[in-house]
């Protein structure tokens, strides 16, 4: 079954329902489908976690809304703080998994984490959904284009196909390119990729690569080493705090050369702390949640977002428009609820291996990211072309993000 | 040639502020063998004020003011009830541990005021654009600013120690405060003025490098204290010039190595020379040899 | 309160309750779930490295701010070891303690010439250097991504002798091997070794006098801490089978040391209740909320000022640093100073030994000699350079010029430790004693350097230890008897009053078995009663056949004692000889005419710079 118009209707009804409160909980009682997650609620990037879990909320209660799935609604039983610490993700997975009523579940926030607990979630055989963590083993141990894991799904853009888009825009326009990624597992799995993506396309390509530390105040040594290898183009993989750090360090050497930016440039750290410096920088981000007029399941989920949370500092400055980096954080985890539920629905049930059977068949749901589609040997779902190019300019004197071609 | 002068001037500036936390952390150590492990917090807690402040319409001037009150409010309250009741307590480095959470729950306060993610921090005197050309190489003036304040601060500093009577004061206290209060030296309020003095420095520091960044978030800080430590070991623990010197000896190093060998070995490489000083010269650079009392 | 902490700490401690407890969690972990057996498996992670830590910075007073980088070198030895090259469970998990330990005695290479905070510096940079490198080398530990399928129990193929281990086995084996590791720690910390990591701890000057090498010692400290942190990174790596360089940054280190401190330093049953509340707070705070961050600062800034001995200090009594069972099987002995033997060379020689600090002139052309069953009393004014001298002599000072020679031997500029060895002890002028330790303990310090038996021995508490043990305790109970101090004998010597700890100090050097003893000013601060007693242990040092340097004020206290009488003005001898003639010189008239003697001031020690 698609996200077909009859969800999108059903989605308008169950606000109606929802506003009479207590309804559904009288239907549960006892059979609630339940679904539960370690993630980074509090500690200093609780923003992700934040946005994951009110992701996963509003499909809930779309879905509860519309009567739930097999007659039964979706509960979390189980929500996990682990601050995006390794160690605590095991042991709240372990407790998760522990409590065998649960029948889906939801990786944590950063690669970190999901690394740590993804052998144990594999081993343990129940669906998993990972909205957030980018890094292709998580899915492909073995890396991109193998076999992957069973019974994990993947609802974020893959380091290697943001790189392949990133890789393909640079490489058709410059030659001498500056790559600058921070030192964390997703920096630097980001900046290889990017790397070997323009290698491929242009094998003359100079490219100029190197890194630094989450939270540095000063890059001088690595812009003088872009500077010296006369770098046409600069592309950052990082978090948008450092971005700006880059942006203000280069005007101050005086460097004018285009920046490209990952997704993380299109956080509000970057534009507040770039300020007007942050026009012209380019980057890529999911094309569908930021695109006007909405599609009708986008304006489904950013009307429910709005009604609940208002135009907080997830959704971005435009009232109208989103930030595209919510497809990230708050409407992965809603597409990954969706997708589940959709699966459970065609299965005729939540156990394991039927769901798995189900999830694999997934062809042509449109959820807000994409219209998804997984097979056995392809649990990804966010391809190049659901990516697009947005760039920071000046729209009635004010500094928005705009689609652009290239 | 204009690359090693642009990486020389970013050493210098960043080195100078390394150094100003280095002095910091000296000014406590001095008087009472004690570092404030939360002095990461306090840059991040006068950033984050005036960042605010600013933002609601205050004037910079004034908004720098208010938060380098707060720190002085905050430095008070960490020395009277987190180090003196520790240091009552022998062989505990109990202080480490409450400093320590001092700085936590600021971080925490931080994060459930401000939010967890970066904030933009406004051009204070300079913006980025700001340059000069010296020698066909332009040179931001926001380094020359804090380099500037950091000499300044520093002359300052050595001209109250070595020239006041509150200077000789706190000589007497780091040789020996029980001597000290014995002959009638306000040793209480010496350690306390050390506390404060420590948190503006540190709050400078804070305004400074978030200016330099355009950001600030409750984690902020952290990192730079570590590399306040190694100016302060590098320069020898107890001189405000080595503290500088270390600073600045650590910070254009840091930049040569990134710029000329690689930017990945950057920080390493600034951890790998305070473990070269400390087994080579532990003393320091400009540090006296250790007095013992027998 | 005190009787629920007598209470608590016969409970916790008494191998019944400890055997009951391991066997609890050894059979009842079937029966927990997995999530559980998960968290109790991190729990008996975090016992051993808070017992690390305690080894370290509880008994032997070194800091450490880079724990998490011992850690991480056990894990990832022990992890890379099996994954890639191969090797089974039971060689990579002790190699992964090595390395640990390798590593620790390497990060305190500079020992001998700093002081702790320098040793903190040295683990800190050494834990962020361990973070960059795990980062940037890439092919060895999978770099920031992280190094995955290490085998596990969660992949179920990790094998001890061809049984592949699930979850519960793992755990069970965890288990086990905390429990003996603790029993080691525990034997260690109550011999000889844990009282001399204390002694430094103390004070490594006095430590030193006593024969204890500072640098040794604190090398050792690093080496035992850093290996049982990298044993216990050697069992984390396997639990999960995913390692990554954020589990080992500053802010896991930082985690070991607040365990620690809030369990109470020095107290191992401190480090388990504090490990407890740590491993399962994070869970209990998640009621917090976003405030859970506020709430850990809160209890790191305040537990220490509320509980100034940390968990250990609120509930339970403080750590003894003798065996029971040793105390047990003391058999009772006479003698409290074995004689002893002179020979030809017998003398401990000090020629021409001048010291000189910047421009004063401390110690002038001393010469002076000491013999067996002699008791030399050194005499002076204030300043006069005496203490100064015995600072030289005993190694504290490396003389400007002249040599001091011991049964024929140039002792000059050696290590106080050697000295010590040597058989050349000393007291000091202010007591340097353990507060914390009893007298007891504080005397079984002083038989250090007389002990044989080895680490191995004394840590697997054979019989030789024990025996050896027992012995030296047996010498205490004779030295108490004849110091006076038997009644207070298992009481800390920080209850104690003043007069008691000068005996006591007295009554250490003697364990050492001295040849000779230099005593400075033993018998300022006490009563007449106490005097005499002290009188009566110089007599019998002398009738032993030792040496006995006695630098003292009181005249009347001298004259009875002594056979030969120096006196120094100014760092010059100004008189050689006896009592009598000492009376009638116009040189020393003149001394104390000019200064008169006061006794109540300060000694003759200012601030001076001790040989680095």
């Amino acid at each position: 079954m698609v996200f077909s118009r009859r969800d999108f209707l059903a989605t308008s009804g169950a606000i109606a329902v929802a506003a009479s409160v207590g309804m559904p909980r009288r239907a549960r009682a006892a059979e609630t489908i339940k679904v539960g997650f370690t993630t980074a609620l509090t500690g200093p990037f609780n923003e992700f976690g934040e946005g994951y879990k009110r992701g996963i909320e509003l499909a809930i209660e779309k879905i509860n809304g519309a009567g739930g799935v097999m007659g039964r609604p979706i509960e979390i039983a189980m929500m996990l703080d682990d601050q995006l610490i390794p160690d605590r993700s095991v042991q709240n997975m372990r407790r998760i998994l522990d409590n065998k009523d649960i029948v889906g579940l939801f990786c944590p926030s950063g690669s970190g984490p999901t690394l740590a607990v993804i052998d144990m979630i594999t081993a343990d055989g129940r669906p998993a959904m990972n909205p957030q963590a980018q890094t292709p083993t998580v899915i492909y141990p073995g890396g991109p284009g193998t076999k992957p894991r069973p019974n994990v799904y993947t609802f974020s853009i893959q380091n290697d196909i943001e790189a392949n888009f990133m890789a393909g825009i640079l490489a058709k326009k410059f030659t001498r390119i500056g790559l600058l990624n921070e030192s964390t597992g997703y920096g630097k799995t980001g900046g290889e990729l990017v790397q070997a993506g323009i290698m491929r396309i242009n094998k003359d390509a100079v490219v100029t690569h190197e890194s630094y530390n989450q939270k540095d105040q000063d890059m001088t040594a690595q812009l003088v080493r872009m500077q010296r290898a006369r770098s046409e183009a600069l592309m950052v993989v990082g978090l948008g705090a450092d971005m700006a750090v880059i942006r203000k360090n280069m005007v101050r050497m005086n460097m004018t050369i285009p920046l490209y930016v990952s997704a993380g440039g299109f956080s509000p750290p970057y534009a507040e702390g770039a300020g007007e410096l942050a026009l012209g920088t380019k980057g890529s981000q999911f094309r569908k949640i930021a695109t006007k007029p909405p599609a009708p399941e986008v304006a489904a989920f950013l009307n429910a977002y709005k009604a609940k949370h208002g135009t907080d500092r997830l959704w971005g400055s435009d009232p109208e428009i989103p930030s595209p980096s919510m497809g990230g954080t708050v409407a992965s985890g809603y597409d990954g609820m969706l997708v589940m539920a959709d699966a459970w629905r065609r299965a005729g049930t939540t156990e394991a291996a039927a769901t798995i059977k189900a999830m694999d068949a997934t062809k042509g749901f449109v959820g807000v990211n994409c219209s998804y589609e997984f097979t056995p040997d392809k649990h990804h779902a966010i391809e190049v072309d659901d990516l697009t190019t947005y760039e920071y300019a000046k729209v009635d004197g004010r500094m928005m993000l705009v689609q652009t071609s290239l | 040639m204009e690359d090693f002068l642009t990486l020389l001037l970013a050493g210098i500036s960043v080195g100078a502020i390394y150094g100003l936390i280095a002095i910091g952390l000296n000014l406590t150590f001095w008087t009472t063998k004690t570092m404030n492990f939360g002095q990461g917090s306090v840059m991040m807690l006068c950033a984050m004020l005036t960042a605010t402040l600013i933002a609601r319409g205050w004037s910079q001037a004034l908004a720098i003011l208010a938060a380098l009150g707060v720190v002085v409010v905050l430095m008070v309250f960490t020395e009277t009830y987190t180090v003196r009741p520790a240091l009552k307590i022998e062989g505990s480095m109990g202080w480490a541990v409450s400093t320590l959470g001092v700085g936590i729950v600021l971080q925490g306060l931080a994060a459930l005021w401000f939010g967890s993610q970066a904030l933009a921090f406004p051009d204070v005197i300079f913006s980025a654009i700001d340059d000069v050309v010296v020698f066909g190489v332009h040179v931001s003036l926001q380094y020359i600013a804090v380099l500037v304040l950091a000499l300044a601060l520093v002359v300052a500093f050595e001209l109250l120690v070595r020239g006041t009577v509150w200077g000789r004061a706190m000589r007497a206290v780091s040789m020996d405060a029980d001597l000290a209060s014995v002959i009638g030296i306000p040793v209480r309020m010496i350690v306390l003025g050390s506390y404060i003095a420590s948190g503006v420095l540190a709050g400078i520091s804070g305004i400074l490098v978030a200016q330099i960044g355009g950001t600030v978030d409750p984690a902020f800080g952290f990192e730079l204290v570590i590399f306040g430590f190694v100016a302060a070991v590098l320069g020898g623990m107890g001189s405000t010039t080595g503290a500088l010197a270390g600073g600045i000896v650590a910070g254009v190093l840091q930049q040569m190595v990134g710029g000329y060998i690689s930017s990945a070995a950057q920080h390493g490489m600034a951890f790998g020379l305070l473990i070269l000083i400390l087994v080579v010269r532990p003393q320091g650079l400009f540090g006296q040899r250790e007095i013992v009392k027998v | 309160m005190s009787a629920f902490r007598g209470f608590l700490t016969r409970l916790m401690t008494h191998p019944a309750t400890i055997l009951a407890a391991i066997a609890v969690l050894f059979f009842g972990a079937p029966f927990l779930s997995n999530g559980t057996v998960q968290i109790l498996g991190f729990l008996m992670l975090n016992i051993l490295l808070a017992q690390s830590m305690n080894l370290l910075t509880g008994i032997a007073g070194q800091i450490s701010l880079g724990h998490a980088g011992f850690y991480g070198m056990g894990a990832y030895a022990s992890g890379i070891l099996m994954k890639t090259v191969g090797l089974p469970f039971l060689v990579t998990v002790p190699a992964a303690a090595m390395i640990g330990a390798l590593t620790g005695y390497l990060v305190s290479f500079p020992a001998g010439r700093v002081r702790e905070f320098y040793l903190a510096m040295m683990t800190l940079a050494f834990g962020l250097i361990f973070r960059e490198v795990v980062r940037e080398w890439d092919g060895l530990t999978g770099g920031a991504v992280g190094l995955s399928g290490v085998p596990s129990t969660t992949l179920r193929n990790l094998t001890l002798f061809g049984f592949t281990l699930d979850a519960l086995d793992y755990f069970r084996l965890v288990l086990i091997v905390t429990a003996i590791v603790m029993w080691l720690v525990h034997n260690f910390i109550q011999s000889r070794f844990g009282r001399a990591f204390y002694a430094i701890h103390a004070s490594e000057v006095a430590a030193g006098c006593l024969g204890i090498p500072r640098a040794g010692t604190k090398r050792m400290a690093y080496t035992l801490g850093a290996g049982m942190a990298g044993l216990a990174g050697g069992l984390y790596a396997h639990m999960i089978g995913y390692l990554g360089p954020e589990s080992f940054d500053l802010a896991r280190s930082i985690e070991i040391l607040v365990t620690t401190v809030v369990g109470g330093l020095g107290s191992m049953a401190g480090q388990i209740l504090s490990a407890i509340v740590f491993t399962f707070l994070p869970e209990k705070l998640q009621v917090f909320a976003q405030y859970q961050f506020i709430v850990y600062g809160l209890i790191l800034a305040f537990t220490l000022i509320l509980l100034p001995r940390g968990l250990a200090g609120l509930l339970l009594l403080p750590p003894r640093f003798i065996k029971p069972a040793s105390l047990k099987h003391v058999t009772p002995a006479d003698v409290a100073i074995q004689p002893v033997r002179s020979d030809f060379d017998s003398t401990l020689v000090v020629e021409g030994v001048t010291m000189r600090f910047g421009g004063l002139t401390a110690v002038d052309d001393v010469s002076l000699e000491l013999h067996p069953g002699r008791i030399t009393a050194l005499i002076g004014p204030n300043g006069s350079g005496k203490s100064t001298l015995v600072n030289v002599i005993s190694g504290i000072y490396q003389p400007t010029a002249g040599t001091v020679r011991f049964f024929g031997q140039a002792i000059t500029g050696l290590a106080d430790h050697r000295i010590a060895a040597a058989g050349l002890l000393r007291t000091f002028q202010d007591p340097r004693l353990v507060p914390r330790f009893t007298v007891r303990e504080n005397l079984l310090l002083g038989a250090h350097r007389r002990y044989r038996a080895s680490a191995l021995a004394t840590t697997l508490n054979l019989p030789s230890a024990a025996r050896e043990e027992a012995a030296f305790l047996a010498t205490v109970d004779a030295v108490t008897r004849m110091a006076g101090i038997v009644d207070v004998a298992d009481q800390p010597l920080e209850s104690l009053p003043y007069g008691y700890r000068r005996l006591v100090e007295v009554g250490r050097a003697l364990l050492a078995q001295p040849r000779a003893i230099l005593l400075d000013e033993p018998a300022a601060g006490l009563s007449e009663a106490e005097m005499t007693l002290l009188a009566r242990m110089i007599r019998a040092m002398k009738e032993a056949g030792l040496m006995v340097l006695l630098i003292e004020h009181h005249m009347d206290f001298v004259a009875e004692l002594v056979d030969d009488v120096v006196v120094l003005d100014s760092g010059r001898v100004i008189y050689h000889g006896d009592i009598q003639g000492m009376r009638q010189s116009p040189a020393v008239i003149e001394a104390y005419l000019g200064a008169p003697d006061t006794d109540a001031g300060p000694g003759d020690s200012g601030l001076e710079t001790a040989h680095a």
